[in-house]
């Protein structure tokens, strides 16, 4: 157990610097909503990979994969590696959405839909689909740091006080200066996130007698964790189930495909990518290796969520560096929630009040979109506090409930007889199938939820855009427009 | 998708079944540091090259 006063003392000292970065954010007038939700689409390429990195990687990495570690071993590594490699999708799909974004003015990939395909409702449709899942999604990271905070203090700091701390840093960050704060201080805390979570991985294994006893310990006390299926944890049906919707993260959860029309160039975009993909690589190394020191060094935890505070109180580790590591996790978790915070508000704005409302003028959809910030912000507090299994089930369904917008948005882009009907009826229809496998824990076949959503989305897709007329003349439009472009741009 | 671009795809979708077969197949009980978890690592590494080079000419 951590000394409290000097949890509390770390916390404060990273509310403080922060805060302060989120001030020294602010610059020019963020009256619109290209602004305040994609800070003009000039982020430069630094501040959007490690932005991009904070709002991907949540508190899932060190208690959760960790965890994952600890129950199955290696095969942990691989699922966060598949989805590690489906990124590469942001190496085709980045300057695509990058130039039409720029070209008519998107401000979320939603609206993308809605324009691509010639019916407001898409962008409606799948906005609203993304807040049914991203909500919950949001409360269980806020839920997430409650644990942690008690956990850690022996409950001396409660659970609310935790959730309550995580959601006003999230509502603050993302206010001060719309995406710009927001991507500022995801930017100090990726960087809070990595080098903590590194050094206290280098001085555990330098504990453990260094990298060759560290494996030798391994293969002599659970040689299976070092293999799949290893100790039967990751079958083969449960790593696809849980690889597949992952793999397409990077284009199915929107949070994150927003950032692909951030970028001020081309080449901040490359940056964007390639900052990524070393901070990914470097951050589930040490995220995995955490959790195979947790199985060595308490090799029989009842519940594998505990090997993090567990690892986190043991000698090894000396206090401050442990309370720092404790606020690493925080920031990973305020992080990827102030993100989908402001993604989400912009949402609604844009997509749903926006066509709601047929006159809204873009200053009153950001004066909509700012108050629904706290809103949600509250209604995800709310979820965190009840423990109904709903919230937990929604939370869980997100990644594979947000796949079901992705034939749809691959269709935009390689596929001129894409139809809005084909479009509405994949996410719907698909969408609900979803959320009743996963209420009634149902997996027909052995398929997981996920898989079924990527195999019903495709199909009915692909099969109600045949049976439909295609908008032929935006398709033509928007798809030359990308050729000319790519080319120019000597991106094919 | 171009014809460049389109042989970018299929090399990355080899590493990816690769990432998924060998693991269950040749590994499976190779119970070492070098069996499954370095094999992800270089399929990892080599995804990274890969993006490196295919975003090369970016903006130029």
């Amino acid at each position: 157990m951590l000394s409290t006063s000097l949890v509390w003392w770390t916390i404060a000292i990273y509310i403080i610097i922060s805060l302060f970065v989120a001030y020294l954010s602010r610059s020019g007038k963020q009256t619109n909503m290209v602004s305040y939700f994609l800070g003009d689409r000039k982020l430069n390429g630094f501040v959007s990979a490690l932005s991009y990195s904070a709002t991907t990687y949540s508190a899932f990495m060190l208690v959760g994969l960790a965890g994952l570690t600890y129950k199955g071993g290696v095969g942990a590594f691989g699922f966060e590696i598949i989805y590690f490699m489906g990124v590469s999708l942001v190496a085709f799909f980045g300057p695509r959405f990058w130039l039409v974004g720029k070209k008519y003015g998107y401000v979320t990939p939603s609206e993308m839909l809605g324009d691509r395909y010639e019916n407001k409702k898409v962008a409606m449709v799948v906005s609203i689909f993304s807040c049914l899942f991203l909500i919950p999604y949001s409360a269980v990271q806020l839920a997430g740091v409650g644990y942690l905070l008690a956990g850690i203090t022996d409950h001396a700091i409660s659970f609310t006080t935790g959730v309550i701390i995580a959601t006003v840093l999230a509502i603050v960050f993302s206010y001060i200066a719309g995406i710009r704060s927001v991507a500022w201080t995801d930017s100090l805390q990726s960087l809070f996130m990595i080098i903590s979570a590194t050094l206290v991985v280098i001085l555990i294994i330098r504990g453990l007698g260094g990298l060759g006893s560290f494996f030798d310990t391994i293969k002599s006390s659970n040689p299976q964790s070092l293999t799949v299926p290893g100790n039967g944890f990751f079958s083969f049906l449960t790593f696809l189930g849980l690889t597949v919707p992952w793999f397409f993260f990077s284009l199915s959860n929107p949070q994150v495909s927003q950032r692909l029309f951030m970028p001020a160039s081309l080449k901040s975009l490359r940056t964007m990518l390639m900052g990524f993909l070393i901070f990914g690589f470097i951050y589930t190394i040490v995220s995995v290796v955490w959790g195979f020191s947790a199985s060595i060094m308490f090799p029989n935890l009842e519940n594998a969520d505990l090997a993090t505070p567990k690892m986190l109180s043991s000698d090894l580790v000396p206090p401050i560096l442990a309370v720092i590591v404790m606020v690493g996790i925080m920031a990973a978790a305020i992080s990827t929630i102030d993100s989908i915070l402001l993604t989400l508000s912009s949402l609604f704005a844009r997509d749903v009040y926006g066509n709601i409302k047929k006159d809204a003028t873009d200053k009153s959809q950001l004066v909509v979109g700012k108050i629904v910030i706290p809103i949600i912000a509250i209604l995800a507090y709310l979820f965190a506090q009840t423990n109904a299994n709903l919230i937990a089930v929604l939370s869980v369904a997100s990644s594979a409930g947000l796949l079901v917008a992705v034939p749809a948005i691959i269709g935009a882009f390689f596929w001129k007889r894409g139809t809005a009907a084909g479009a509405l009826s994949s996410v719907i229809i698909s969408g609900i199938i979803v959320i009743i496998l996963e209420l009634t824990s149902l997996k027909p076949l052995g398929l997981a939820s996920g898989l079924w959503a990527i195999i019903i989305s495709t199909l009915l897709f692909i099969g109600v855009s045949l049976m439909t007329k295609a908008p032929e003349k935006k398709a033509t439009e928007f798809l030359s427009y990308l050729k000319t472009e790519l080319r120019k741009n000597k991106i094919v | 998708m171009k014809s460049k671009e389109l042989k970018w795809a299929i090399l990355i979708s080899i590493i990816i079944l690769l990432g998924y077969l060998l693991p269950y197949t040749v590994l499976t009980n190779v119970a070492e540091w070098y069996g499954s978890l370095l094999l992800w690592t270089i399929l990892a590494v080599i995804i990274i090259a890969i993006n490196y080079l295919i975003s090369r000419k970016w903006g130029e």
